[in-house]
């Protein structure tokens, strides 16, 4: 019986004290699911729970859908801090979604390479890590090249991704480069994509998909991003990543304050402790993303896999956000009639 | 003589009960239904300019080659899966309806257990067991039926394997009720007279299960000609159907007015199914 008391009391206790963490307001961000959202979890949502003593609500969207929410809430945001991956910020900012920050409300703010805080002005948040584009092969296949992709001995084990995940739309604009298209004029891009498909290449959408192709042996070569390579080695699969001599595209990962929220302080200090050199170097760690901060360290073994200091970000590719975004639709558009059977 | 004002007494009374009943039911209706669906009516026909005719939205989708084509392999995959459902339920509800209980019961089990796994969970075992390397290709270059790479990944083919393994639990359990409604002693007597099984399952047991056939079919139509998830992975990007493509333009070129007009020829295109059908029933029952 005493027993039974005992319990019924911590029960109780227990109920009250989730009561008072009920009462708390949630905070509420998006990340990308899967391994992602697990790393981001550990390396910022909960020392941020720890510090300030609040409950952070993890909502899965990727850029485009997070977009779309945020939007359709316009008139009532859901979420404090909402990240992206594929330039959506530019849109966002410019329709009035994001609340601006200033350099001096980062204590972090002096650490980061410029090209981080250069949308800050325009009201974006700040990149705090950037993934790679370039070329996942199972061993077989030793790609150097962009051209590689044309070249492969079995057209049927090339795959690339779908211009809806922001994978696919980078793939389309580094080929439409190396073929001599401009932003202006991407047809070459779009002939390029014509011509993998009719050698047999697949396209894809989501990154299981990608994972489930190389684990069936469905593909040897793929267009992908460096830290899915590294998800993949993880998973078992011997997945060398590539940086293409042409270069390739960098994939800014930003972090940013929605507006019309009632505790935009409380979003800056988690934006801030996102850009902090803890937190990137364990997303390099991690997940092989690059870090934007400039005092990040990295073991020598890692700093190898990934793209890592000044030098080394410089040589990215980075399509300007701002055109991406007006043409987005357009290209999507013109991509579907190219590929539709 | 019954007493008139109690009688409408009762009759008041029943009414109160009624609205309480249907309440529930009617603000749900309402509110999760109606209001989302005129909300997407109205986008539908806001111009994508101004000066342009509320049309503007559904002329694009007939004045384009590409949309037209996304609508027919929508409608074409659509009747395809029906007929399927159609021709593997009737059979299986039949066998269900005249098994002993513990056989019908197990075979109910195995046709309803695709439901209770998530939608992905279900598609992603496709993906698997449909592309390159998995068992379904291996068994195509084995028996000779496709090449060695064979795959019926992003095939219209694996579209309608894997659509029907869903929609079927639909379709049988809709034939199962009406079948086990037909008395065991009309397929009795026309055996007696003299007709062969296969004749009696056509002439008989056929003709009085089409109720139950058409409320079938109605449902898997509506619901694979709306359907979004396992076209999209199965079938991959490059072979679009309507809905993915609504949802596309929704999330990601964001021309919700667009999608809008779309969404209302997808429910046009149902409800000009539904509503022959419902006037077609109850002229019969009434």
């Amino acid at each position: 019986m005493t027993h039974l008391s005992k319990g019924a009391l911590v029960a109780v206790a227990a109920s009250l004290l989730a009561g008072t963490a009920m009462a708390q307001e949630t905070f509420v961000i998006n990340s990308f699911g899967g391994a992602y959202e697990e790393a981001h979890r550990r390396l910022v949502i909960e020392p941020f729970e720890q510090m300030y003593n609040v409950e952070v609500e993890v909502v899965t969207a990727y850029s485009a859908d997070a977009l779309a929410q945020l939007r359709a809430q316009a008139e009532n945001p859901q979420f404090d801090v909402i990240h992206f991956s594929g330039g959506q910020e530019v849109t966002a900012a410019a329709e009035g979604l994001l609340a601006p920050i200033m350099p001096d409300q980062l204590s972090n703010y002096d650490q980061l390479y410029p090209f981080a805080v250069e949308g800050l002005e325009q009201g974006q948040g700040p990149v705090y890590s950037v993934a790679v584009l370039g070329l996942l092969s199972d061993g077989e296949a030793a790609p150097t090249s962009w051209d590689d992709l044309f070249s492969a001995s079995n057209g049927e084990d090339v795959a690339i991704a779908d211009i809806t995940n922001t994978y696919g739309l980078l793939t389309l604009l580094m080929l439409n480069q190396v073929r001599g298209g401009t932003l202006d004029d991407i047809q070459p891009g779009l002939d390029a994509v014509t011509e993998l498909l009719d050698n047999g290449a697949q396209i894809l959408s989501s990154s299981p998909e990608f994972q489930q192709a190389f684990a069936q042996e469905a593909t040897s070569l793929e267009a992908y991003a460096q830290d899915y390579a590294y998800t993949l080695q993880q998973a078992g699969l011997p997945i060398d990543f590539v940086q293409p001599a042409e270069g390739s595209p960098g994939i800014y990962i930003t972090a940013n304050v929605v507006a019309g929220r009632p505790n935009e302080e409380l979003a800056r200090a988690f934006v801030d402790m996102s850009i902090s050199a803890a937190a990137q170097a364990g997303w390099a760690e991690a997940l092989r993303y690059s870090p934007t901060n400039s005092t990040v360290e990295l073991p020598v073994d890692l700093a190898g896999q990934v793209v890592y200091g000044d030098e080394a970000a410089a040589n990215l590719v980075r399509f300007d956000p701002v055109v991406v975004n007006a043409q987005r639709s357009d290209w999507t558009d013109a991509w579907n009639r190219a590929i539709a059977q | 003589m019954p007493h008139p004002l109690r009688r409408a007494e009762r009759g008041a009374g029943a009414f109160g009960e009624s609205v309480l009943l249907i309440g529930p039911g009617a603000a749900l209706l309402i509110g999760a239904f109606l209001f989302p669906v005129g909300q997407i009516l109205v986008l539908s026909i806001v111009p994508p300019e101004e000066g342009l005719s509320i049309w503007a939205n559904f002329a694009r989708f007939f004045e384009d080659d590409y949309y037209l084509r996304v609508a027919w392999r929508t409608f074409r995959l659509s009747v395809i899966i029906t007929l399927v459902t159609a021709m593997i339920g009737f059979p299986l509800a039949y066998v269900v309806a005249r098994s002993p209980r513990i056989v019908g019961y197990t075979l109910l089990l195995l046709t309803v257990l695709p439901l209770m796994t998530s939608v992905v969970v279900r598609t992603f075992g496709w993906i698997i067991a449909l592309g390159r390397g998995g068992p379904v290709a291996d068994l195509l270059s084995l028996t000779g039926l496709g090449a060695r790479d064979a795959t019926l990944l992003h095939t219209e083919t694996g579209i309608v394997i894997a659509m029907v393994q869903v929609l079927l639990p639909f379709m049988t359990l809709t034939t199962l009720g009406v079948i086990s409604t037909i008395h065991p002693h009309l397929e009795e007597a026309s055996r007696t007279m003299g007709a062969g099984f296969y004749r009696t399952l056509r002439h008989v047991v056929l003709p009085l299960s089409v109720p139950g056939l058409v409320s079938g079919s109605l449902l898997v139509f509506a619901l694979s000609i709306s359907s979004f998830v396992t076209p999209n992975l199965v079938g991959g990007v490059r072979l679009p159907v309507m809905a993915g493509a609504i949802y596309q333009q929704a999330t990601s070129t964001l021309d919700w007015n667009f999608a809008a007009a779309q969404s209302t020829l997808l429910l046009a295109a149902v409800l000009g199914l539904l509503i022959p059908y419902l006037a077609l029933t109850r002229r019969r029952h009434g």
